[in-house]
């Protein structure tokens, strides 16, 4: 039997020093309102991240992260809990912060499809939008519990996507993309029209509530008021937990290594007897799921479903987020969601032109590092260390 | 200590130090207030008339010696779309420090959001949206409005129809909450007159291409054309009138009176009637003053249709927030008992439903590239006749 | 219904099949001679049309008034630096990406698309608001019972069609046309042969864009109107028929645009209660054609490599 050679594990303190400044910088971001102090702080940032660069600090963290991971996964939760604590009372920045941890379960979701089998989905937005409208309609037409609601809403995107394998399993390369650009398009025409779920008027949800709790009222702990976003808060913190375990541990699955296969080489794959249509619709299927069950939530959240929320340019958004990241690399997507969708919040001077910022961002991404910001790491076929 | 505790420590003193440094620099001092418009899209003249409008409201107010706060406007925008709508109220009802504030001129985003502003217990005066559902479909304490609704709009609308000998009438209008309102409201309002409606269209507020639907309407023939939206698709759908040869009589609703509809079509625009609650602006009883004021601060924009409406409901928030302080339990309350109250727009007076009651309709007619009173207008003195008038 | 209102649906369909070839036209030559789609071909259509409204009213402004000489302006000033622009993007953004995975490109053109249309929006004045487009063409009809024939439609369909003849000429009867479809079948042997490849991808891409512009154009003339939107769906629309009638072909193209514009007349008149779901339904229609034939109706010849 071949031996593995034992390195020592790396340390902890690296993550560790870069989550709690991660944190730190994270509350300064939030709780900053003036226009300068907010691009102070972000050219302060970007200077402190060259230079942690430059220094070779990078290096060290990139590796506790990758090696000690679980310990580290529980700090950022810490972490999360920390901002929210500390935005206890503050209803915007809570629902920021909720916005983003749903984007990024979503965007996992289109990680699966896109990251790690290949199957191309420009219609993210779309199930997503298919997800919130089911929480809308079962909450204002019946009675169902809430948290099935959210696996119904899943479900549904998981089912209507599955209305598209057909075309999308036929199909290679820009084919491929029509397929599901043009079931963007259609959705939310077909929303639009269609006065049965609300027309361009949109439907009310109303909010999340679990064995009496509602979730929609102010709470107090002791003399502390809460915000009520706080229970969405903690609703979509374990919805993220359990999907980026989900992922990772499917990318190190054997399910994982069959939809790299698919995706790096078809006919290679094939020949060594994987069945694609098998795989790919596996991908689509269970990427569409988290996709819906993250919208059915944030629809909850909202209160609010219009279908001019879910249209190609939020889709592209999805997709740019996952570019930026780092396809294939979950750490990648949590930290581009946050970027993508806090700093345009907070440098109201770009409000207006995030859409372009967005864009030339993928561009400059794609022209001069592919990878992403957070590239994936290769493969590890003989894991370290791991009870 | 173990290393777990120390790094525990560490991090969380780290958060905390930094958090308290950064919440402690901020300072603050002015009352804030807030307005809500349309200030990107096709109808983003009304809404940057009315941020003007409000902007001039608060800038007169903190020029007063007498006032007893300094008041900050924070304006966002709606683009006139539900769900942008819905993001920025939620933004500005969360705000704690925003008291109150002047919201919409589209009836699509006012409806929207008025759940909102309920649930953060935030008090709004709407300042441009018609639709009766805004206030009169819940008992809001918090929603009121200092404009009229489109009920009267559309009995005077039906009526003049009907008093030129128009019979038949095909409706176009868009599905947003707004244009339903209106084909509702103006249907029931030419039935009881005795006019037909042909046929009733329904369109996307963004539809590009209405070949499609006025090619039907040619085949029924109508001698009017109802249109129940806004004035981005009245422009197309004026002038793709005019390129299938439909002579219909072009009949809007307070949605198309805009300096954009005149410069959108050009000549085409000639003989479109028009109806809006409220006399002119000339007219009104503060009117004067308000175009006075306003042109000394050379703004791009003119106040457009509901500028007046807009620094009414600004100026009326003001005056609550001098009297009871800036509470915004405290504004509500206040607000609940306005009766009589004088303004520039005249007497405001709240309902139950918080709702002002704004009797008269001016009709318009575009004579000559401009909005012209009906009965100022040649077209009532019989020197010039609309298109199939008899 | 009657012959008039008939013609008036068929005249409908005409003009915007002929809108949609014009793009689809543009995507299957870029695919043809590079391999690659290029997404922002529906909002170069979009920067051609607002540069001949800057045209216009440049030129209104200076003075000029006659009409044809406006016309004339317009067209030439957007073909002019459409293609221009479509060089630039050629040059710049795609021909660098050549040996990069096809998906790269399709996301580049994609934002690049995304970036024209922002820059559109945020940097021509009030770009966010429709513009009115100014009717340069003659406005005279002739009123044939039901249906109405206007002049300036059928002057626009008479020039789509001369285009269309035109760059079929070009293609087969040309030397530049015998590189471009030398390129198109197989780069490599075309160099050996002495073609220069660069030259003809940006030629390709030069006619690609000029006549987005005159799509653009000619949207403008027909609706009286333009707005920053308005390549998005003219984008998707004229993949979508270039897809249909099969990438690579010419023919295909102009099958493809013609049978999207019918499938929509089709919607709009055969479901009277809401003929916005046309969109709907020829959509619908491209996902299936897509499920039965995924390379189009006039099969590309593809092969791979293993």
């Amino acid at each position: 039997m071949p031996e593995v050679m034992q390195e020592p594990q790396a340390p902890v303190l690296p993550g560790v020093v870069a989550v709690a400044f991660s944190t730190a910088y994270l509350i300064a971001l939030l709780a900053v309102e003036m226009q300068p102090l907010v691009i102070g702080l972000l050219a302060f940032g970007i200077v402190a991240v060259l230079a942690a660069h430059y220094m070779d600090w990078l290096d060290p963290v990139s590796r506790s992260f990758a090696e000690r991971e679980g310990v580290l996964s529980a700090y950022a939760i810490l972490a999360a809990c920390v901002v929210a604590a500390f935005f206890h009372d503050n209803h915007f920045v809570l629902l920021l912060f909720v916005t983003v941890l749903l984007y990024a379960v979503a965007t996992l979701g289109l990680n699966i499809e896109f990251g790690y089998a290949g199957v191309l989905n420009f219609a993210g937005a779309s199930f997503f939008g298919i997800g919130a409208y089911t929480s809308a309609v079962l909450n204002t037409y019946t009675a169902v519990p809430h948290l099935l609601v959210l696996l119904i809403g899943g479900t549904l995107a998981a089912l209507i996507g599955s209305l598209l394998l057909l075309p999308v399993l036929r199909t290679r390369g820009h084919y491929a993309a029509l397929v599901t650009i043009a079931f963007a398009l259609l959705l939310k025409t077909f929303l639009e029209v269609n006065d049965v779920l609300g027309g361009p008027q949109g439907m009310q949800v109303k909010g999340m509530s679990i064995l009496g709790w509602s979730f929609n009222d102010n709470f107090e702990i002791g003399k502390i008021e809460m915000s009520f976003y706080l229970n969405y808060f903690v609703t979509s913190m374990l919805l993220l937990c359990t999907t980026f375990v989900l992922v990772r541990r499917l990318e190190r699955s054997w399910i994982g290594l069959n939809l790299d296969a698919i995706r790096l080489d078809e006919t290679a794959a094939s020949c060594f007897g994987l069945d694609i249509a098998r795989w790919k619709i596996t991908a689509f299927v269970l990427g569409n799921f988290v996709i819906g069950l993250a919208g059915a939530l944030f629809g909850m959240v909202g209160g609010f479903v219009a279908p001019n929320n879910y249209t190609f340019a939020d889709s592209l958004i999805m997709v740019s987020i996952l570019l930026l990241g780092g396809i294939g690399n979950p750490w990648g997507v949590v930290v581009a969601t946050f970027i993508v969708l806090v700093l345009p919040e907070k440098l109201q001077t770009i409000q207006e032109y995030r859409f372009l910022l967005y864009a030339l961002i993928v561009i400059v991404v794609l022209l001069f590092r592919p990878e992403g910001l957070l590239p994936r790491p290769v493969r590890r076929y003989f894991p370290r260390g791991r009870a | 200590m173990s290393r777990i505790v120390r790094q525990l420590g560490l991090f969380f003193a780290t958060a905390l130090f930094v958090g308290a440094l950064v919440v402690t620099a901020q300072a603050k001092d002015k009352v804030k207030v807030g307005f809500i418009g349309p200030l990107t899209g096709g109808v983003s003249v009304n809404g940057i008339g009315g941020r003007n409008s409000a902007e001039l409201a608060v800038k007169l107010r903190n020029a007063d010696a007498k006032a007893t706060y300094e008041y900050e406007l924070v304006v966002l925008d709606d683009e006139c779309k539900p769900n942008v709508a819905v993001q920025v109220a939620t933004k500005m009802a969360a705000d704690k420090e925003i008291i109150a504030g002047a919201t919409h001129y589209c009836s699509a985003t006012a409806i929207a959001t008025v759940d909102i502003y309920h649930k953060f217990g935030f008090p709004i005066i709407v300042w441009g949206a018609v639709l009766p559902d805004i206030t009169y479909r819940n008992k809001y304490a918090e929603v009121h409005r200092v404009n009229g609704t489109m009920i009267d709009q559309n009995d005077v609308n039906a009526e003049l129809i009907s008093k030129l000998g128009f019979k038949t009438v095909a409706v176009i209008h868009d599905t947003t909450d707004y244009g339903k309102g209106h084909n509702a409201y103006f249907s029931k309002s030419l039935a009881k007159l005795g006019g037909k409606i042909v046929g009733t269209f329904g369109v996307t507020s963004d539809q590009q291409d209405f070949t499609a639907e006025l090619t039907q309407v040619k085949a029924l023939n109508p001698e009017v054309i109802y249109f129940g939206g806004l004035t981005p698709i009245g422009v197309r759908i004026r002038s793709q009138m005019d390129k299938l040869g439909i002579k219909a009589v072009f009949d809007g609703t307070s949605g198309i009176v805009s300096d954009a509809f005149i410069q959108g079509l050009g000549p085409l625009a000639e003989g479109a009637l028009a109806f809006r609650e409220g006399a002119s602006t000339e007219k009104l009883p503060g009117g004067k003053f308000f175009l006075e004021k306003y042109a000394a601060q050379k703004y791009d924009n003119p106040p457009e249709a509901y500028g007046a409406f807009s620094y009414a409901a600004m100026d009326l928030i003001l005056d609550s927030i001098e009297k009871v302080g800036p509470d915004r339990r405290k504004v509500i309350a206040e607000l609940a008992n306005v009766k009589d109250r004088d303004s520039i727009i005249g007497k405001i007076t709240f309902d139950d439903h918080g709702q002002n009651t704004v009797a008269l309709i001016t009709k318009y007619v575009v004579q000559d590239a401009k909005f012209v009173e009906w009965e100022d207008s040649e077209y009532a003195s019989g020197k010039r006749k609309l298109s199939g008038q008899k | 219904m009657d012959v008039g209102l008939l013609s008036q649906y068929i005249m409908n369909g005409l003009m915007l099949g002929m809108m949609y070839t014009l793009v689809a036209v543009g995507f299957t030559l870029f695919f043809g001679v590079l391999d690659i789609i290029k997404f922002s071909h529906g909002d170069v259509l979009t920067v051609g049309a607002f540069t001949g409204l800057a045209t216009y009213i440049g030129l209104r402004s200076v003075g000029v008034s006659s009409t044809p000489l406006l016309l004339l302006a317009v067209l030439v000033v957007s073909i002019l630096a459409m293609a221009a622009l479509g060089m630039l993007i050629a040059r710049y953004l795609v021909l660098p990406l050549r040996s990069a995975p096809a998906l790269n490109t399709l996301l580049i053109t994609l934002m690049l698309g995304t970036v024209l249309r922002e820059m559109v929006r945020l940097f021509y004045p009030q770009g966010a608001n429709p513009k009115p487009f100014p009717a340069l063409l003659p406005t005279d009809s002739i009123n044939l019972g039901q249906f109405n024939l206007r002049l300036d439609n059928a002057m626009m369909l008479a020039t789509g069609v001369a285009i269309i003849v035109g760059l079929r000429l070009l293609l087969n009867r040309t030397k530049l046309g015998l590189a471009i479809r030398a390129v198109a079948q197989d780069e490599e042997t075309a160099r050996t042969m002495g073609i220069n490849f660069t030259a003809v991808v940006l030629i390709t891409f030069a006619i690609g864009s000029a006549l987005a512009a005159i799509g653009g154009v000619m949207n403008g003339l027909y609706y009286n109107e333009i707005n920053f939107g308005m390549g998005l769906l003219l984008g998707v629309i004229g993949f979508s028929a270039a897809i249909i009638g099969g990438l690579g072909s010419i023919y295909g193209a102009i099958l493809g645009g013609f049978l999207f514009a019918a499938l929509q007349t089709l919607g709009a008149v055969a479901l009277p209660f809401a003929s916005a779901y046309k969109d709907v339904f020829a959509f619908t229609v491209v996902i299936a054609l897509m499920a039965w034939r995924p390379t189009g109706l006039i099969q590309e010849k593809i092969s791979e490599r293993v």
